[in-house]
């Protein structure tokens, strides 16, 4: 049925979310509890001139401490080790926190993410006209008193473009202090079980949200812990929206924003994060576009992150890996960068997860003194290119639009170069195909997170125009692969929705058959050109189908007297005579009336169908250039 | 009011084309013993009129004071409150409806409906006629689990309710109904029968009908009488006095279909009228002057195919509810009109195939398309073979 | 509303044997039944064959003997196909009835009344394999004091756990005459006049099924009156009539393939039953001399195909034309392989 690419290989992308907690410092607890997201963030005045010394700022204050701490530790495990050498698995844990024991500026297990976090314009590696331009905002802002009209600052980007960092890194330059916003409410199921007990009362984030928005403009921002101080000096960040499900509790959201926006009289910066595929069909990306238009129709001010190039990461590494005292070869660092597309938190994680390995392997005291031993191993790392990539790699997600691209221009390596295929199982000649210039079709479905159905109803949409005009064995033989995959969509149909697991295979086998359908029956895919790709046509005549359909049942009675007819019957008999007679309704009954009504209005809606489609060929094109 | 219901025989008496049966019925029920009935045979071929009458003769004039109704069922299936909305139509004596109209919560609607109706006598003072006659149109339609609970309902409820059953093919309702039915085959009129019927009508409508007029009528109406009817009506209305070689104007899907037919035989492959988009992506090439390029153009409007343009026409019948099988055998009846003998074994294989397949499948579309396609492909061979 | 539904009574129910000895042409079972019956100590029974042969009557004229009208209802359970059969059924509803002691055996009013109960399963063959596989740990713990009848048309659609514990009895087919003699007797007692080609074309279209037979006959009388002939039953069965296979028949012999579409078109206008067509079709097919084994063999797949589509719902039409083509394509000896085909 398929040509059989020996390539294929079932990836299972495990995606980690990494959620940056700021929350991990619990250790001192003391006053100076510098939990950068809890509110009142007190002290990131002027650390900009002292850097790592002064206590006011918390962050290198209290990470002598922290380390200190931690080195005795060390000094103590690595006696540890001396004595017990044979415990190599008890070892491997605790070589972990001996890795960065000889730093000075570390000796914590801290997230290299947290630990490296920029403090400084200079150590962002956010673009720097980005960067100028965000505070040049809030210095406007801040320091000059008149009206401006507007407040809000929307940034938005994908994750771990340095949104945040880039936020709390001006504030701390420009001595102000960083009001976040963080909701109280329990996320974790115990806590709320927890709460209920002791009489709390659950609210929604939501709920929580909408109070403190409506807290902010009423009364400004109230810090009874500094009442001296000057409002000049604030900066209100929202970072974490709440999660809005269907589309009222998202229209709760957005009105509260807009009024946030128009009303607020403090810098505000709300970071929104990009879910990365915004025409996946998916609901919430569709709606957080929505969400940042209006809010720049309500006046805000939007400033996009671009994923951050491969050099900034670079050289954030190469630093990180200077101050680790872990050596990287170049080709290494270089494959991580390019791995994280773009996300540098990503990166740093990678970078601390690679840096690891090498010296648990050598499973001596000090890591540093066999830099030889590092460097074969990193060869042997760097070697293995694809794979390490692989790991590290970030999920890579592709739009449906992409894959459906991917498919649809059928794109294959001009000779048959793969060794591999010499030993398989030889297929006649009509039967071979050339090998993908793709991953395996199921793993691009997998990435387009694409549900089957429409995956297949676009392909049956669109597949026409990417076969040669002479080829019509191939449109026929693809039409045939499509009908295939929808009796695998239809099979079961109702019977087998309480067992859920079955349907879904049957859905992604039925999505396979209908994409390796069109690539496989297609045997000479044409040049590679300019496309549009369209939207299903088919949806809506189905719709349009059902509408007409409940016309003619709803008028069924009125078209046969005394009896109910059947609905085909109408449809190909009744009406069209009905068309030819142009039906005289002074003759008729009441109940002819209504089947006159009935007329008019199924004209109407083909009307209204063809206006729509009209309307949809135009705003839909999605153009797919040549890629 | 059309002709088709203008005339339609009131009465078992009235009855025109199939007397036989007529007569069979009254007898059946003058017998007081009525079975559970199943009425089958082609389109526009009289099942329901027969049945109509047969309720006039067992419950009087009364069974046609009926009226309409949509009305809502709340059915508990397991977790879950199902609404289903159902139009039926109702006398004292009677209920009529379409279960398959809800889809394929069918079963739900032939369980729970039909017990609550034939748990709920009609109280009669007379003690007389105490039974409700249910008359289920298409059982062909319902799913096999409908037709199981079908059958079990009949055998619970037999002694309250009696079931008249309609459908086009039998071969779709289960052995296990059909067995506890009396089945009535109802055939087509035959095209004699047909101009016999035109021929009454034409005198009552004092209508002066040329010889040979209405013997072309039916010949054209492929043996349904309520088409013959519609297109006679249809002929008044267009062309009064008639004269015998008048144009009877067909219907306007079967017209359609008959395109479909002639432009998948003329070409099998390329070209069609560009549309605006392809105007919009032209305009597009030529105003970006790195990237001008005459032969893009021209692949743009050489792109698409002849199926593209099937498919399109295609779809304006599905959305005017032609059922696509029907389609489907019209193309098929087109096809086979103009093909050469040798193709049509093919050709009628590869229609049966597909159209199984669509049977089985969920979106018609892409099975229609694929037996245009198959053609296309195999019309194409066979030119090429035939005149290299 | 009395007077009308009492003579609809079905004449299956009304000429039902009420003792096994009466059971039609299964001698050797009703030997062995008899037996049980006079020593009253019976086994797990399963009676399979094909239907309307007798087995729930006999089924049904056992429990009768055994207990009597007034004992019949506490202690016997009939559950056919008609009732809702899931696990949870076969585990509740028998059960229950199990599970209610019974005396010890006491002749009552002449029956023997064993100490036990009778649970009759008809249409057995199409419970599920798990209400099956309930059904069988239920046998055991109530085997003292429950007998179970399961009947069925195939037994390989019962599970070898079930079949095994059961004492296994197979009906035959009736032959013409045991079929006719019955017939002849409903005829007199009905008052019904009956010709013997009647007779005979009853037969063959009930193929051996008496309980079909039975029903046709009664169907012919509330249409056709007392006298029946031949053509009536035929219209009441919904047989369709040979010629209307001859014809198509010669029709495909012909070779030409409009013919045949006509031919197939005048068979759906009459709205005659494709799948019952396509049975008949197959009896002219096996039964004909002048056609080869290979000839047959191509037919044949080709109905099977069309039957297996007509069973998903396909269209009649389309599905007879294409049989009648392949039809053709082997009687006139042409290639099956398509020409066009890429």
């Amino acid at each position: 049925m398929f040509v059989l690419n020996p390539n294929i290989s079932y990836l299972f992308i495990i995606a980690i979310a990494m959620r940056k907690k700021a929350g991990v410092v619990v250790l001192s607890s003391d006053d100076e509890d510098d939990n950068p997201s809890l509110s009142s963030n007190r002290s990131y005045a002027k650390s900009k001139s002292k850097p790592l010394v002064t206590r006011t700022n918390p962050r290198p204050a209290k990470k002598p401490r922290l380390s200190g701490s931690r080195s005795r530790f060390c000094r103590e495990s690595s006696s540890v080790n001396e004595i017990g050498v044979s415990f190599e698995d008890f070892d491997d844990l605790l070589n972990g926190f001996k890795v960065s024991a000889g730093s000075g500026r570390s000796g914590t297990n801290e997230l290299w993410v947290d630990k490296y976090k920029p403090c400084s314009l200079e150590e962002l590696a956010v673009h720097k006209k980005k960067v100028e331009e965000i505070k040049m905002w809030f210095e406007k802002r801040l320091r000059t008193k008149d009206d401006l009209s507007n407040h809000v600052l929307v940034i938005t980007g994908q994750a771990g473009v340095g949104k945040s960092a880039t936020i709390h890194v001006i504030a701390s330059h420009l001595g102000a202090r960083l009001y976040e916003w963080k909701t109280p409410t329990p996320t974790i199921w115990q806590e709320h079980v927890h709460n209920c007990n002791s009489g709390v009362r659950y609210t929604s984030k939501l709920d929580e949200f909408e109070n403190f928005i409506d807290r902010i403009r009423k009364y400004g921002l109230i810090t009874p812990s500094f009442p001296g101080e000057s409002r000049s000096s604030i900066i209100l960040v929202i970072d974490d929206l709440p999660v809005t499900n269907g589309r009222t509790a998202f229209e709760r959201l957005q009105n509260c924003l807009l009024l946030l926006v128009r009303s607020v009289q403090i810098p505000t910066a709300i970071v929104v994060t990009e879910c990365g595929k915004a025409d996946s069909g998916d609901y919430t990306p569709r709606s957080f576009e929505e969400l940042q238009s209006s809010l720049e129709n309500a006046g805000a001010c939007k400033v996009a992150f671009n994923p951050i190039t491969n050099n900034s990461i670079k050289k954030t590494l190469l630093r990180i890996c200077r101050q680790e005292q872990c050596s990287l070869t170049a080709e290494q660092i270089d494959l991580l960068a390019k791995a994280s597309g773009g996300d540098i938190r990503h990166a740093i994680t990678s970078l601390q997860l690679v840096c690891m390995k090498p010296d648990r392997m050598l499973n001596l005291p000090s890591s540093n003194s066999s830099s030889n031993f590092t460097k074969e191993k990193a060869d042997e790392l760097s070697g293995s290119g694809s794979g390490f990539s692989m790991q590290f790699g970030r999920d890579e997600t592709l739009s449906l639009f992409h894959a459906l691209g991917k498919f649809l221009h059928n794109k294959r390596e001009t000779e048959n170069v793969t060794g591999m295929d010499q030993d398989a199982f030889h297929v006649l000649g009509k039967f071979s195909r050339l090998p993908f210039k793709m991953d395996a079709p199921e793993m691009v479905l997998c990435r387009a997170h694409g549900q089957a159905r429409p995956i297949a109803d676009f392909l049956h949409e669109n597949v026409l125009e990417f076969i040669g005009e002479e080829a019509m064995d191939d449109v026929s033989a693809v039409a045939s692969y499509l009908g295939d995959a929808d009796l695998l969509f239809a099979s079961f149909r109702g019977i087998l929705t309480r067992y859920n697991e079955a349907e879904n295979v049957l859905q992604s086998a039925a999505a396979s058959v209908a994409v390796r359908g069109v690539l496989f029956g297609n045997s000479n895919p044409l040049p590679s050109r300019w496309h549009a790709i369209r939207r299903p046509k088919l949806w809506q005549v189905e719709q349009s189908a059902m509408r007409n359909k409940i016309e003619l049942v709803k008028n069924r009675v009125a078209y046969n007297g005394s009896s109910l007819a059947d609905v085909s019957v109408i449809a190909t008999d009744l009406s069209p005579a009905l068309k030819w007679l142009g039906y005289r309704s002074s003759r008729g009954l009441m109940s002819h009336d209504v089947s006159m009504q009935g007329n008019k209005t199924e004209d109407d809606s083909l009307e209204r169908m063809s206006l729509d489609d009209q309307e949809c060929e135009i705003s839909d094109d999605d153009e797919i250039e040549d890629w | 009011m059309l002709w088709v219901d203008k005339y339609r025989p009131k009465t078992l008496d009235q009855v025109i084309v199939h007397q036989d049966i007529a007569l069979n019925l009254k007898k059946l029920v003058t017998e007081q013993d009525c079975p559970h009935l199943l009425f089958y045979g082609p389109s526009g071929s009289g099942k329901k009129t027969l049945i109509m009458g047969l309720l006039r003769q067992v419950f009087g004039p009364g069974a046609e004071k009926v009226k309409v109704e949509n009305r809502t069922w709340k059915i508990d299936a397991g977790s879950r409150t199902i609404d289903l909305e159902l139009t039926t139509l109702s006398s004292a004596n009677h209920v009529e409806l379409s279960p398959s109209d809800v889809g394929f919560q069918d079963r739900y609607i032939v369980q729970e409906i039909i017990k609550e109706m034939a748990k709920n006598r009609p109280i009669d003072t007379k003690g007389k006629r105490g039974y409700k006659v249910l008359v289920l149109n298409e059982v062909d339609k319902l799913s096999r689990e409908a037709q199981h609970s079908l059958r079990r309902t009949m055998e619970k409820y037999s002694s309250s309710c009696r079931l008249i059953l309609c459908c086009n093919s039998s071969s779709k309702v289960i052995e296990a109904i059909r067995s506890r039915c009396l089945n009535v085959r109802i055939n087509a009129p035959t095209e004699e029968q047909i101009v016999k019927v035109l021929e009454f009508i034409g005198k009552k409508e004092g209508l002066q009908l040329p010889s040979g007029f209405a013997a072309r009528i039916a010949e054209k109406s492929n043996r349904s009488l309520r088409r013959a009817i519609l297109s006679f009506e249809t002929c008044r209305v267009q062309q009064y006095p008639f004269t015998s070689n008048q144009a009877i104007p067909p219907m306007d899907w079967e017209e359609y279909v008959s395109e479909i037919a002639s432009d998948i035989m003329k070409e099998q492959s390329p070209k069609r009228y560009i549309n605006l988009r392809e105007v919009n992506g032209i305009r597009r090439v030529l105003l970006t002057p790195t990237n001008y390029n005459l032969d893009s153009i021209l692949r743009i409007l050489l792109s698409t195919t002849r199926l593209f343009q099937v498919r399109g026409k295609l779809y304006e019948l599905l959305t005017n509810c032609i059922p696509p099988e029907i389609v489907l055998k019209r193309l098929l009846y087109e096809l086979l009109k103009r093909l050469d003998a040798e193709l049509k074994h093919e050709i009628c294989h590869w229609a049966a195939y597909y159209e199984h397949r669509m049977r089985l499948g969920q979106k018609a579309i892409f099975h229609l398309e694929a037996f245009v396609a198959k053609f296309m492909s195999i019309y194409k061979g066979f030119l090429i073979t035939t005149f290299g | 509303m009395a007077p009308m539904l009492q003579s609809s009574q079905q004449w299956v129910e009304k000429y039902r044997p009420r003792q096994v000895k009466d059971v039609a042409h299964q001698d050797e079972v009703v030997r062995v039944l008899t037996n049980t019956l006079e020593t009253t100590s019976c086994p797990h029974m399963l009676f399979y064959g094909p239907p309307g042969i007798g087995k729930t009557t006999t089924a049904l004229a056992i429990a009768h003997q055994l207990f009597g009208p007034e004992l019949y209802k506490s202690r016997v359970l009939e559950l056919n196909a008609s009732d809702d059969r899931g696990i949870n059924v076969v585990r509740t509803k028998i059960k229950d009835f199990a599970a209610v002691a019974v005396g010890s055996a006491q002749r009552q009013g002449g029956y023997p009344c064993p100490p036990y109960k009778i649970i009759i399963l008809d249409e057995a063959d199409s419970m599920t394999e798990d209400a099956q596989n309930a059904l069988r740990r239920t046998m055991e713990t109530y085997s003292k004091v429950t007998r179970f009848f399961f009947i069925c048309n195939y037994i390989s659609r019962i599970i070898e756990p079930l079949a095994s514990r059961c004492a296994k009895f197979r009906f035959k087919p009736i032959t013409e005459e045991i079929m006719s003699s019955r017939i002849l007797h409903i005829c007199k007692e009905e008052g019904l006049n009956l010709d013997a080609e009647a007779l005979s074309t009853l037969s063959y279209i009930s193929q051996g099924d008496l309980r079909r037979a039975i029903t046709y006959l009664q169907g012919a009388t509330r249409l056709f009156g007392s006298s029946i002939s031949s053509k009536d039953l035929i219209s009441v069965s919904g047989v369709i009539p040979q010629d209307v296979v001859e014809a198509l028949f010669t029709a495909c012999r012909s070779g030409d393939f409009d013919l045949a579409n006509k031919e197939v078109n005048k068979i759906i206008a009459e709205g005659y039953p494709v799948s019952l067509l396509l049975s008949q079709i197959f009896d002219v097919v096996v039964e004909a001399e002048d056609i080869s084994d290979e000839q047959k063999a191509r037919i044949c797949k080709r109905l099977a195909e069309a039957d297996k589509c007509l069973v998903d719902g396909a269209d009649e039409y389309l599905q007879l034309l294409n049989v009648a083509s392949h039809v053709m394509l082997a009687l006139c000896n042409m290639p099956e392989e398509l020409n066009y085909e890429s």
